[in-house]
C-alpha cells in the first residue's frame, strides 16, 4: 500500500515514507511480519486495498482469551462492504482457519451508506479504515507458537468495482502470561466501541407495533416502532441515514422514517417478500441514535416481525393491466383539427385566440413593454394629440404583423415537415441572443446613450412624426417577441387547434391573437376621456425612462439564463461577450451621432464592423453543451418518458407531468408559485404521485409530438394521469391554483381505489 | 431548537422515501419498453407477448459478468432453454456504454442474443435494476415471476450443488409448476446509472 501511495502521489508518497522512517525509529513494527499484510483489488497497477492480520497481543497464555482480526485500509474514494451490502456489491468474508485457536462470530463496527451518484442505490460499508475483529480463546494445551490464517474475499468499489481474495498468515509465540501489543490493542478498542450493542445493555427500551398483521407475501406493511432512551437522558434524535438494514429473509424491503415532533418515534414501511419464508421475519438491523454534535451511540435491531402469509390466489390477475399509451403520434396534419379538440368551432377558437391574447398583457413577459410604451404614450399624448390614435395603429400592426409573419414561418417549417410550437423560436440560441441584443440596445437608449428618430439635440424640433410611428411599430414587434414564451388561459387551446389545422386558420387565429395582445393599449387611446387619466409630463419622465432602462436589462438576464439552459456556460458567457460588443456599438454609435459629415458617416460604419465582428466571433453556439440545470425546479422531478410513465402507472402510481421549458416564464411561475408549495407537495406525497418533467429547453421531437396529441401547440401543459385510466389523462390549465393541482391528484388517486 | 431543527431536516428528507418509485415486482405486470440493441434494432417487451422473456442487466466491466461470461453462466442457461418459447435479452444500463463496444464485447465473447442500449438509464430504473448481473424471468402473459441473482453463488466458489434461479424459474413456467424461489437478493457490481 505505501508503494502504490508513493506511485500515486510523489509528494504525499515522500512524506508517508519520512513519517514511516521516524516513527519506525521508536515504535517496534517488525512484529508484522511479511505474510501478515497484503494488497489487493489492483488497478491499473495500484492496489486499492491493503489488509493486515492484527491481534491485540504479542504473547498468549493457554486459555487466555484475545483479539484477532483484519484491517482494511482503502484508498481515498474506494470502500469494502458490511454484511448487508445493500443493494449491491458484496459482503466482506473473512474464513479462519486457526489450530488450537476457537475463533468467535466476526464484529462489525457501525457502517456507513454509500449512495450512486443519482441516489439510486444504496449500500452499506466502510472507506478508508477498518478493523473486522472477532474474540478468540486459546485452548489450554497450547505450547509453542499460534498459527492463524485468515482468508479474505472482498469487493473493493468507487465506481468501478475490483473483487480481491486475500490471504494472511502470523504466529503469535505462546507463552507463561499474556502481553498487549501496545501497538495494536488501541485499535481493536477503537473498534470495539464503534460495533453496535444491543438496546438492553445501552438501557434503552424499544417496541415496534405492526399496524396490520400477519404479512402478506408481496405486499406492502406499515407500523411504528419507538426507542426509550434511560431516564434521565434526553430523547434519542437522529441524522440522515440513521437506520441501516440487514438482509431479512422474508422482507424485500424495510424504511424507517422519523415521526416529525415525536423523537423516537419512527414510522416502518416495508414490503413482504414475493416468497413466503419458512419462519417468522424480524426487524434487524442498526440503529445510530444522536447527531454529529452529541455523538453517536450504536444500537442493533432486531424485533419479531410477523409471520408472512402467501398471498390470495387471483392477486395477479387483480392487478392493475396497464394499457400502454401510444408510442408514436402521427403529426398534425394540414386541414384536421386533432381529434381530442374536434368539437371546438373555428368561431370559438378565434374568440380564444383574442381572448388569450388580451390575457397576456397580464403576464409577466409583456409587461416591460407595457410600461415602457405607457410610458412613451404619455410624452406622445401631450406632445402629438392629433397623432395619438395613429400610434396606436401602429402599435396594433406591429403586434398584429409580426405575428402574422410568426404564422408564416411556423406554416413553412411545417410545410418542411418540422413541428413546431408557440415559443418554439427560444429553442434556437441565434434567436435568443438577437432579441437580448435589441432589449440592451433599447436599454441603452433608454439610458441615453444614443437617440433614436432625432439627429441629435440640435434637430429636436424637427422630430419627424413618422420616426415616431416606426417606434410604435417597433414596440409592437418587441411586445409580440417578448410575449411568445407565455402562455396565457385560452391561448394554448387556441393556438393548438390552429397549428393542427389548415393555413388560412392559422392566419386567422394568429391575427385574432395579435388583435387582443393590441386591445388594452388601444382602448385607452380610442376611449375617450382616459387619456385624462395619465400623469403630466415632466422631469419625472427622464428618471422613469431611465428605470425603465434597467426593467429591459432584468429581461436580459433572464434571456442569459435560458441561454445557460440551451448552450451551457460557454454559451452564457458567448452571449455576455457578444452583449458587451452591442454596448460598445451603441455608445460608439452615439459619439458618431454627435458628430458631422464625413466623420459621422466613419463612426456608423465602425460601429456597424465592430458589432459584425463581434458576433462573428462570440455568436457560435453548440447545443452540445450541458444544460446547467434542470428546466423544473421540483426536487423528485425525473425526466419524462413514455416507459418510465407506464411504468409508474403499472405501479399503481398517479402520474403527474410537467411539460416545461428553462424559457417559459409561465412555467417557472407555476413552478414557483404552486408546484413547490408545501401543501402541494404533500399531497403529491400522500398519493405517491411519480413526478415526470418534460423539459421542452431545447428542440425535443417526442415532446412536440406530445403537446400535439393533446392538441397543445407550446408549454406550459400539465397531465395528470390516473393508474385506474391510463388513456384518459386529465389536462390542468396553463395558469395553476394549488387546489386545482391537489383536487386533480386526489381525483386520479382516487380512481385507483375505486377500481381495486 | 435543536428539535425544530431536526424535525424540519426531517421534513425535508420524508418525500425522498415517499418519491422512490415502485418498480418491477414480482407476480405484477412487467414495465413495458422499447429499447434498441447494439445493432440498432428495436426490441419491445410487447412483442415477445406469448414467449417467456428473460432480461439480464449486464455490464462487460464488471468483475461479476466477466465471471459468468468466461464461464459462460448465461450462454448455457440459455442453451437449455427451448429457443421457440423463450427470449433471452440483455440489457445495458451502464451509462459511458456504446453500441460499438457492446458489440465488440458481444463478438469477444461469441454469444448472439441482443444486449438492449439503456445508456439513459430509464428501463434500468423502472424495472429496479440494481446489480450487474440482476436477472428477472417475466412469463407469457407479461408478468414478473422472478427477480433477483443468476444463482446462490456470489462469490463463485461453491464447487458444486449452485443453484441456478433463472433456469429453475424458467424450467417451473413451462412444465406449468409454480416458481419455486420468485426472489432473491442480485449480487454483483452496482449498475453505473448515468447520474
Amino acid at each position: 500500500m505505501t508503494q502504490h501511495r508513493v506511485r500515486r502521489s510523489s509528494w504525499g508518497g515522500l512524506l508517508f515514507a519520512a513519517l514511516g522512517l521516524v516513527l519506525g525509529a521508536g515504535v517496534a513494527r517488525a512484529e508484522l511480519p511479511a505474510t501478515a499484510v497484503s494488497t489487493g483489488a489492483p488497478d491499473q497497477g495500484n492496489p486499492r486495498v491493503e489488509a493486515a492480520l492484527l491481534t491485540d497481543v504479542t504473547q498468549v497464555k493457554p486459555g487466555d482469551s484475545f483479539r484477532v482480526g483484519v484491517r482494511f485500509r482503502m484508498d481515498p474514494g474506494w470502500h469494502i462492504y458490511w454484511k448487508n451490502p445493500g443493494e449491491s456489491g458484496l459482503a466482506s468474508e473473512i474464513v479462519w482457519d486457526t489450530p488450537g485457536t476457537t475463533v468467535g462470530e466476526l464484529q462489525w463496527p457501525l457502517p456507513i451508506t454509500f449512495r450512486s451518484p443519482d441516489g439510486f442505490i444504496t449500500s452499506y460499508g466502510y472507506g478508508e479504515e477498518v478493523l473486522l475483529f472477532a474474540e478468540a480463546r486459546v485452548s489450554e494445551q497450547m505450547t509453542g507458537s499460534l498459527q492463524l490464517s485468515a482468508a479474505s474475499d472482498i469487493l473493493v468499489c468507487e465506481q468501478r468495482c475490483l473483487p480481491a481474495q486475500l490471504m494472511l498468515t502470523r504466529n503469535v509465540p505462546v507463552g507463561p502470561e499474556t502481553l498487549k501489543d501496545s501497538e495494536f490493542a488501541p485499535a481493536f478498542d477503537a473498534a470495539r466501541a464503534s460495533v453496535p450493542v444491543t438496546p438492553e445493555s445501552a438501557g434503552h427500551v424499544v417496541s415496534l407495533a405492526l399496524d396490520t398483521k400477519p404479512l402478506t407475501a408481496g405486499q406492502p406493511f406499515t407500523g411504528t416502532f419507538t426507542v426509550t432512551a434511560p431516564q434521565g437522558q434526553p430523547a434519542p434524535m437522529v441524522e440522515k441515514d440513521f437506520f441501516i438494514p440487514e438482509r431479512i429473509k422474508g422482507i424485500a424491503r424495510v424504511e424507517l422514517s422519523p415521526v416529525a415532533g415525536k423523537p423516537g418515534t419512527f414510522k416502518v414501511e416495508g414490503t413482504a417478500a414475493a416468497d413466503v419464508p419458512a419462519q417468522e421475519p424480524r426487524l434487524a438491523g442498526v440503529l445510530r441514535l444522536g447527531t454529529a454534535a452529541s455523538g453517536y451511540r450504536a444500537l442493533t435491531l432486531d424485533l419479531a416481525l410477523a409471520p408472512v402469509v402467501a398471498a390470495p390466489p387471483g392477486t395477479v390477475a387483480a392487478a392493475p393491466v396497464v394499457k400502454a399509451p401510444p408510442v408514436v403520434v402521427p403529426p398534425p396534419s394540414m386541414g384536421t383539427a386533432v381529434a381530442s379538440e374536434s368539437s371546438l368551432s373555428l368561431g370559438l377558437v378565434l374568440l380564444f385566440a383574442f381572448l388569450g391574447g388580451a390575457l397576456l398583457n397580464l403576464m409577466p413577459c409583456v409587461f416591460p413593454v407595457l410600461a415602457l410604451k405607457a410610458y412613451g404614450f404619455t410624452r406622445t399624448v401631450h406632445a402629438e394629440r392629433g397623432k395619438v390614435a395613429l400610434h396606436a395603429l401602429a402599435y396594433a400592426g406591429g403586434i398584429i404583423g409580426s405575428l402574422l409573419v410568426l404564422a408564416l414561418v411556423v406554416l413553412a417549417l411545417r410545410a418542411g415537415g418540422s413541428s413546431v410550437g408557440w415559443g418554439f423560436q427560444f429553442q434556437e440560441p441565434l434567436f435568443v441572443a438577437a432579441v437580448a441584443a435589441v432589449l440592451v440596445a433599447f436599454a441603452l437608449n433608454l439610458f441615453g446613450v444614443f437617440t433614436v428618430g432625432t439627429d441629435g439635440t440640435a434637430l429636436v424640433e424637427k422630430v419627424d412624426s413618422s420616426h415616431g410611428l416606426a417606434r410604435s411599430a417597433g414596440e409592437g414587434v418587441l411586445a409580440v417577441v417578448l410575449a411568445t414564451p407565455c402562455s396565457a388561459p385560452l391561448l394554448g387551446t387556441a393556438v393548438g387547434f390552429a397549428l393542427a389545422a389548415g393555413p388560412i386558420t392559422v392566419l386567422a387565429t394568429f391575427f385574432m391573437l395579435g388583435l387582443g395582445l393590441a386591445l388594452p393599449f388601444c382602448l385607452l387611446v380610442l376611449v375617450p376621456g382616459l387619456t385624462k387619466l395619465l400623469p403630466k409630463p415632466g422631469a419625472w419622465m427622464e428618471r422613469g425612462k431611465q428605470l425603465l432602462g434597467f426593467a429591459l436589462l432584468g429581461t436580459t438576464v433572464w434571456l442569459v439564463w435560458v441561454m445557460g439552459g440551451l448552450t451551457g456556460v460557454d454559451g452564457m458567457a458567448r452571449l455576455l461577450a457578444f452583449l458587451a460588443v452591442v454596448g460598445l456599438g451603441a455608445w460608439m454609435y452615439g459619439l458618431a451621432q454627435g458628430a458631422e459629415g464625413g466623420r459621422k458617416v466613419a463612426g456608423v460604419v465602425a460601429v456597424v464592423a465592430v458589432v459584425a465582428v463581434g458576433g462573428l466571433f462570440s455568436l457560435r453556439f453548440e447545443e452540445t453543451g450541458p444544460a446547467l440545470r434542470k428546466a423544473s425546479a421540483v426536487a423528485e422531478a425525473q425526466p419524462w418518458d413514455d416507459a418510465a410513465v407506464t411504468a409508474a402507472l403499472k405501479a399503481g402510481q398517479p402520474v403527474f407531468v410537467d411539460f416545461t421549458a428553462d424559457w417559459c416564464l409561465t412555467c417557472k411561475f407555476n413552478e414557483r408559485t404552486v408546484l413547490t408549495r408545501e401543501d402541494v407537495r404533500t399531497a403529491f406525497a400522500q398519493h405517491k404521485v411519480a413526478f415526470f418533467v418534460a423539459d421542452w429547453t431545447r428542440r425535443d421531437e417526442r415532446i412536440s409530438a406530445k403537446l400535439a396529441e393533446f392538441g397543445r401547440a407550446g408549454v406550459p401543459m400539465y397531465l395528470v394521469v390516473s393508474p385506474a385510466a391510463p388513456d384518459k389523462p386529465e389536462v390542468l390549465p396553463e395558469l395553476l391554483t394549488p387546489d386545482t393541482v391537489i383536487e386533480a391528484v386526489r381525483r386520479a388517486a382516487e380512481r385507483v381505489a375505486d377500481a381495486t | 431548537m435543536k428539535t425544530f431543527i431536526s424535525a424540519v431536516a426531517l421534513a425535508v428528507m420524508m418525500p425522498v422515501v415517499a418519491f422512490a418509485a415502485e418498480t418491477a415486482q414480482v407476480g405484477k405486470p412487467a414495465p413495458a419498453f422499447t429499447l434498441k440493441d447494439e445493432s440498432g434494432k428495436e426490441h419491445s417487451l410487447a412483442q415477445y407477448k406469448g414467449k417467456i422473456v428473460v432480461l439480464e442487466w449486464t455490464n462487460s466491466d464488471c468483475p461479476f459478468v466477466q465471471r459468468h461470461y468466461t464461464a459462460n453462466t448465461m450462454q448455457k442457461t440459455l442453451a437449455g432453454f427451448d429457443a421457440k418459447k423463450v427470449v433471452w435479452l440483455a440489457v445495458d444500463s451502464t451509462a459511458s456504454h456504446t453500441p460499438d463496444k457492446v458489440a465488440a464485447w458481444k463478438k469477444e465473447k461469441g454469444f448472439t442474443y441482443p444486449v438492449l442500449q439503456d445508456a439513459s438509464g430509464t428501463v434500468g430504473k423502472s424495472y429496479g435494476a440494481k446489480t450487474t448481473p440482476h436477472m428477472y424471468v417475466i412469463d407469457e402473459q407479461g408478468v414478473v415471476r422472478y427477480a433477483g441473482a443468476i444463482d446462490d453463488d456470489p462469490r463463485g466458489n461453491k464447487k458444486e450443488g449452485t443453484t441456478n434461479y433463472v433456469k429453475t424459474a424458467v424450467d417451473a413456467l413451462l412444465s406449468g409448476k409454480p416458481v419455486p424461489t420468485s426472489s432473491s437478493e442480485p449480487y454483483g457490481c452496482s449498475v453505473k446509472y448515468k447520474s
